[in-house]
């Protein structure tokens, strides 16, 4: 009985010691010579967003650590996971710096910085440094069937309108869900009090009889849209209209009262980082005219390089305004988020899911 | 002692293995649940997360909910087995082996795509509307089922079905045909022998497989996700979202840490009254 107690300690012992470690600071990172680490979401590693890259070093492939979340890339990034570069999204930009994950970057090296909109690329700069380079950015809005309703939405307050009971689909996210909440309440949702905060949950809490069902990928709300299953897709990006316009679909991209949600995302440089030269050499190649519209192209995002514009599908420049970013002023542009309100904005959507 | 020697040496191996890829996380799970936030350090120890779970009554809620469903699903499950179990062992001879193989065919795909599938049958577009459409049951397709409550509860039971077979399959099997004809020699009808000799010999099959499809579902987030809709989310959602979009591990391991003891606690408490171990098994 006595060694099962001490083998017992022993193990709690060892999970103390392991859990430490997690938490803690990022212990020594693997050495890697000549190669390239990319934590990048899946889907990016075409060769065609990098070309330049290849074509200096043809010897090197970039190895490839996909994430489908953020919160999973800063996961493994704080967990002592090693990488070169990361591609993370503007709300999630500042615990990279705020943890001590990414350096300070030296815009000299990258030759096709001064092609990007100095509209997105003030956003890399956190604590006076410029600590991201933007590369794609997009909105995030309203697309509509309009052949299902009677009304077209004017504004992310009219998602409340009981005309589309059943009819909606939303993003499910916290952060995004906060953010629709707070507009259509005409609240700030920087800076919200608690009082705000349960205003913000109730009015969440309300929304629910005109949901379906929420979408956690584009693929999901695409097909939600084009099956006719919601006719309503809230929180939806670019690639949501674009697709279904292709497709022939009767669908509309609005552009509400409150003004559109926009953000971006962007590469930085790990601290531990063993091939700085290499990933500077890399992110040049990304924001390179060519390589960046390719992306855009596929994606149907906006590029960060104000070249790539031209090369890019007109119609579509035309329609959300591409070659303009002072079209980002009429938008809610997603700001770096600190923990604790990210924390907070998914608890209230926990919450607001887990109310039967 | 040259016994207990070649015991432990026997057992070292799993129990090493046990320790450290199930209690170890287990430990670090419930450590974890302690932590005043994901990333910073261990110590001090902070209660700031059960503060959270006990000041939000839905949390709860959900999780009994869940239970009901869960539950739901493990009866059904139990319930539609059954007499495809007993079918296969008393009415298909030598044949039961290829016929029990069939049955779990369809679990031999992948979970997901098994899930996919019930949303092919059941959207607007569906097969089920479809049919409805062309009988003249309704004028135009809307998603009746999908995205509810319901949806979820026929996914699941379809899904683990299978799994709720096999124990059953293998109590049954167990059972001495000589039993069978005993009670026929004494007078019984075949309503009698069922109720009083099948039936309570399969009872610690049931009873595995009760547990076989509740505590897997319990945790259960995909299903949801993919047919749920509003309705239909479970408290596994819950716990994946914190891990995955809030970057809140303390929150998910304590939600994870309360579903843990509640299936603990039902699992004792169903123990003492179905003891699976005491229920007599003919030899």
């Amino acid at each position: 009985m006595k060694k099962t107690r001490i083998l017992f300690a022993l193990m709690v012992g060892a999970a103390l010691l392991l859990s430490a470690c997690a938490g803690g600071p990022a212990g020594p990172a693997e050495q890697k010579n000549d190669s390239l680490t990319v934590l990048e979401w899946s889907g990016y590693e075409s060769e065609t967003y990098w070309g330049p890259f290849a074509e200096k070093y043809p010897d090197i492939q970039p190895d490839y650590a996909f994430f489908s979340e953020d919160a999973e890339a800063l996961a493994k990034a704080q967990s002592g996971f090693y990488f070169d570069v990361v591609h993370p999204c503007g709300s999630w930009w500042g615990l990279y710096v705020e943890a001590g994950l990414v350096q300070p970057l030296d815009i000299s090296r990258l030759s096709n910085f001064d092609k990007l909109f100095p509209e997105l690329t003030q956003h890399g700069v956190i604590n006076g440094q410029q600590y991201f380079i933007p590369w794609d950015w997009a909105f995030e809005s309203i697309t509509v069937r309009t052949d299902l309703v009677d009304e077209v939405p004017t504004s992310w307050a009219d998602l409340w309108d009981p005309q589309y009971a059943g009819q909606i689909s939303i993003f499910d996210s916290g952060e995004s869900t906060f953010y629709t909440a707070a507009l259509a309440l005409g609240l700030d949702p920087y800076n919200t009090t608690p009082e705000q905060d349960e205003q913000i949950k109730q009015k969440l809490i309300e929304l629910k009889p005109n949901l379906l069902t929420y979408w956690s990928d584009y693929t999901e709300i695409i097909q939600l849209l084009s099956t006719g299953d919601v006719a309503v897709g809230a929180n939806t990006w670019n690639d949501a209209w674009s697709t279904l316009a292709e497709e022939g679909y009767e669908i509309e991209y609005i552009d509400p009262l409150e003004g559109r949600i926009s953000y971006a995302c962007g590469f930085g440089i790990s601290a531990n980082s063993e091939n700085v030269d290499l990933a500077y050499d890399y992110i040049n190649a990304l924001i390179d005219t060519e390589s960046n519209a390719n992306m855009a192209n596929d994606f149907y995002y906006g590029a960060a390089n104000r070249d790539s514009v031209a090369l890019l599908d007109p119609a579509l420049v035309a329609k959300f305004g591409y070659d303009d970013l002072s079209i980002l002023d009429q938008t809610n542009f997603q700001h770096p988020l600190t923990q604790e309100q990210r924390e907070k904005m998914t608890r209230i959507w926990n919450e607001v899911k887990s109310e039967q | 002692m040259e016994n207990k020697r070649r015991l432990i040496v026997l057992i070292a191996p799993p129990a090493i293995v046990l320790a450290i890829f199930f209690l170890a996380p287990l430990v670090i799970m419930l450590l974890y649940s302690f932590k005043d936030s994901t990333f910073g350090p261990m110590l001090p120890l902070s209660v700031k997360h059960y503060m959270i779970f006990l000041q939000t009554p839905s949390f709860f809620r959900l999780l009994l909910d869940s239970s009901k469903l869960s539950f739901l699903t493990a009866a059904l499950s139990i319930l539609m087995a059954f007499p495809v179990a007993y079918f296969l062992v008393f009415y298909t001879g030598a044949r039961r082996i290829i016929l029990l193989t069939l049955l779990i065919l369809p679990a031999w795909t992948s979970f997901l795509l098994r899930v996919l599938a019930w949303k092919v049958i059941l959207g607007s577009n569906g097969l089920l509307n479809q049919l409805l459409i062309s009988v003249g049951l309704i004028s135009e397709g809307a998603p009746i089922l999908l995205y509810s409550q319901s949806a979820v509860l026929i996914t699941l039971v379809y899904v683990w079905i299978p799994f709720a077979a096999l124990p059953l399959f293998a109590a049954m099997e167990r059972i001495d045909p000589r039993l069978h004809e005993a009670a026929q020699d004494l007078g019984a009808s075949p309503a009698q022998t069922f109720w009083r000799v099948t039936l309570p010999l399969t009872l610690p099959g049931m009873a595995s497989a009760f547990f076989f499809v509740f505590i897997p579902t319990l945790g259960e987030w995909v299903t949801p996700t993919l047919v749920g809709g509003v309705s239909g989310i479970m408290y596994g959602n819950l716990i994946q979202d914190q891990f995955a979009r809030a970057l809140n591990w303390p929150l998910g391991a304590l939600l994870s840490v309360v579903l843990l003891v509640l299936v603990a606690a039902f699992s004792y408490v169903f123990n003492r009254f179905i003891p699976i171990t005491e229920v007599p098994v003919s030899t």
